[in-house]
């Protein structure tokens, strides 16, 4: 058999060529593996090879695990600090003189102030604030406590924030400094806040009616609408941020991380072998962009998560076939194509003109060269299992008769060239489906310059 | 020249020069399979180093009765397999020029009209799966039951799978064979 002599083939002409062949690597191949397997040595145990770096690890150990005994049986002093502070968290430097006189006062203001940019993420959690500043030398004259509820921490203090927005509360005598947080509560809530481009969002805005509110959304829009809709079409990530300014001067500002992520794009192209064999297996080959999973549909009840499918219909037919493809972020496209082989599945189509070969009549085989000239009429075709083709003068007169739809007319009649002009073409066939078809048009015969 | 006897000793003993010899003598031989099973050479370079680790930390498992580079084989094969399912879930993309369809050509395939470097080459374009069924069946010889075992498949995957592979290489080799050709008729 013809495929298992090739198979033979393909097998010795990969084994021989390949399978004792080498390759030389990249030199520094070499001193990664090396490095790798000094590495995986050190930690492989050996006592044979018991060394100063054993030593260290094993007095190291012993140093940590009396560091952790002694903690243990410490003071107040040791509890204070021990919850570490999260690594990113930024630290302004603010030289506050703190008095607790007002604290009891505070308690039930919330919502009158709000903290500014840059200290509502700083102070999330009040009694940190307090570790925090005596992090930083700064002595609290009374222990403040904060109510956890409230949240509240007011402080007198004069203020000196480098690159900070603290705004000073000018209403009362001294500076305060009025510090609120309210936790999950932000001024305005976005309906989502993530999706697939276009991302359209809602904000919500919750502060007072009275204030004029304005929005930057991130990508170099604005508005000073109330709730205003926003559609992003490009992907990336864009922090909305709400300015307002309250009637009576006073400002609250806030903001929020949209992620507007890119969308797929579905794209592919079906490929059919020989559709006559009845065998074949059509072959799709997918362009998707941006996509790592895929779900194809054929048309016929069956589906593929193949990246390219093959599929074998059972039988010939027009179907619809759909592409499904979802990106990492899980945003999705897909694309359809209807009656995928309506125009390759039965059809017989005849070109209006041709070129006879000048030199002699050929016999009307045609393959790919001959078309190359198009030097035999014939028509291209699929599916087609009877056949008959006439070709008539315009006088009438049958000129040429064919029932081999692989023999067309090579422009000769008994042996001699034919006239160049017009000609008319009668098929009349039946295609595998039983179908019949009856088709007639005309052509013209060009001389070759 | 150090015989590999000694060499094989000396890596047991977790010698390193013994282990740098290893790789200085059988490197190219190794990065030889481990170029069929990867998309690229730097792949490649990874696979061969996972296999030298392989090699040096389990050297005791070679029993030494067997052809010692047949086990260094074996281990570097072991090894494209389990490459191949780490990265699994990363592998989809693929060149959409390898995908220019061809009729298949002339189908005798004359060693010598190939160079090693453009089967190489084949393999390399060829999608993951397709490969490791085509070397491990077509090259390393193994029965596509066992193949099925390895690769954690069907029989009749492996079958298809491999196939395919076999389709779409004689399509490429159909292509390049008129590439040179026509080479050879311009030049």
């Amino acid at each position: 058999m013809k495929e298992n002599r090739e198979d033979i083939n393909i097998r010795n002409l990969f084994r021989q060529k390949l399978e004792n062949a080498e390759i030389v690597p990249d030199a520094s191949v070499r001193n990664q593996l090396m490095r790798k397997l000094g590495r995986r040595e050190f930690l492989r145990f050996n006592p044979g090879r018991f060394n100063v770096y054993y030593l260290g690890t094993i007095v190291t150990a012993a140093l940590v695990t009396a560091l952790i005994i002694n903690a243990g049986s410490g003071g107040d002093r040791d509890r204070e600090i021990a919850p570490p502070l999260p690594a990113e968290r930024i630290i302004p430097d603010v030289t506050l003189n703190l008095t607790g006189a007002e604290k009891s006062q505070a308690t039930g203001e919330t919502g009158e102030k709000v903290s500014q940019e840059g200290i509502s993420g700083i102070y999330a959690d009040s009694s940190r604030d307090i570790r925090q500043l005596s992090r930083n030398n700064i002595t609290p004259v009374t222990d403040p406590v904060v109510t956890e509820q409230a949240k509240i921490t007011r402080y007198e203090a004069p203020l000196s924030v480098p690159g900070g927005k603290i705004v000073a509360d000018t209403d009362r005598a001294g500076s305060n400094l009025q510090i609120i947080n309210i936790p999950g509560k932000a001024l305005f809530v976005p309906t989502v806040t993530s999706g697939c481009i276009p991302l359209k969002v809602q904000f919500r805005n919750y502060s007072a009616s009275s204030a004029s509110p304005r929005w930057s959304f991130g990508d170099g829009g604005y508005s000073g609408e109330r709730d205003p809709e926003w559609i992003y079409d490009i992907e990336g990530e864009y922090k909305v941020t709400l300015n307002i300014v309250y009637e009576d001067g006073r400002k609250e500002l806030s903001s929020a991380i949209i992620n507007a992520y890119p969308k797929p794009v579905a794209h592919f192209e079906i490929i059919q072998g020989d559709p006559a064999n009845p065998d074949h297996e059509v072959r799709f080959i997918n362009y998707s962009i941006n996509a790592v999973k895929y779900f194809w549909e054929f048309g016929d009840g069956q589906t593929s998560e193949v990246f390219e499918p093959y599929h074998k219909y059972a039988r010939p037919g027009n179907y619809n076939i759909k592409l499904t493809v979802y990106s990492e972020s899980g945003c999705q496209d897909s694309q359809t194509v209807i009656n995928a082989f309506s125009g390759s599945g039965s059809f017989i189509e005849f070109p209006n003109a041709f070129i006879p070969n000048s030199g002699g009549p050929t016999g009307g085989h045609y393959s790919y060269t001959s078309d190359l000239t198009a030097s035999v009429f014939h028509p291209v075709f699929s599916e087609v299992t009877e056949y008959q083709l006439r070709i008539f003068s315009k006088r009438g007169i049958l000129i040429y008769e064919s029932n081999d739809i692989n023999i067309g007319w090579d422009g000769y009649l008994n042996g001699q060239l034919c006239e160049p002009g017009v000609y008319i073409w009668k098929v009349r066939g039946r295609f595998r489906n039983g179908e019949s078809f009856t088709r007639l048009g005309d052509l013209t015969l060009l001389r070759n310059q | 020249m150090t015989g590999d006897l000694q060499i094989i000793e000396g890596c047991a003993r977790h010698n390193s020069k013994a282990q740098k010899l290893l790789y200085d003598k059988y490197s190219r031989f190794l990065l030889g399979i481990c170029m069929r099973y990867a998309s690229d050479k730097s792949e490649a370079e990874d696979i061969l180093q996972e296999t030298f680790l392989k090699i040096f930390f389990s050297i005791g498992d070679y029993s030494g009765t067997g052809s010692f580079t047949g086990w260094l084989r074996r281990v570097a094969v072991n090894t494209a397999i389990t490459h191949y399912h780490k990265n699994l879930k990363h592998r989809y993309h693929m060149d959409i020029d390898e995908y220019v369809s061809a009729e298949a050509g002339s189908s005798g395939f004359e060693e010598d009209f190939y160079t090693a470097d453009e089967l190489y080459n084949i393999l390399n374009g060829l999608p993951d799966g397709y490969r490791m069924v085509f070397n491990l069946y077509a090259v390393e010889g193994y029965r596509h039951k066992e193949i099925a075992g390895f690769l954690k498949i069907d029989t009749s995957t492996s079958k298809s799978q491999y196939s395919r592979a076999r389709a779409l290489i004689r399509e490429k080799l159909a292509i390049l064979r008129k590439l040179k050709d026509s080479y050879t008729d311009n030049g």
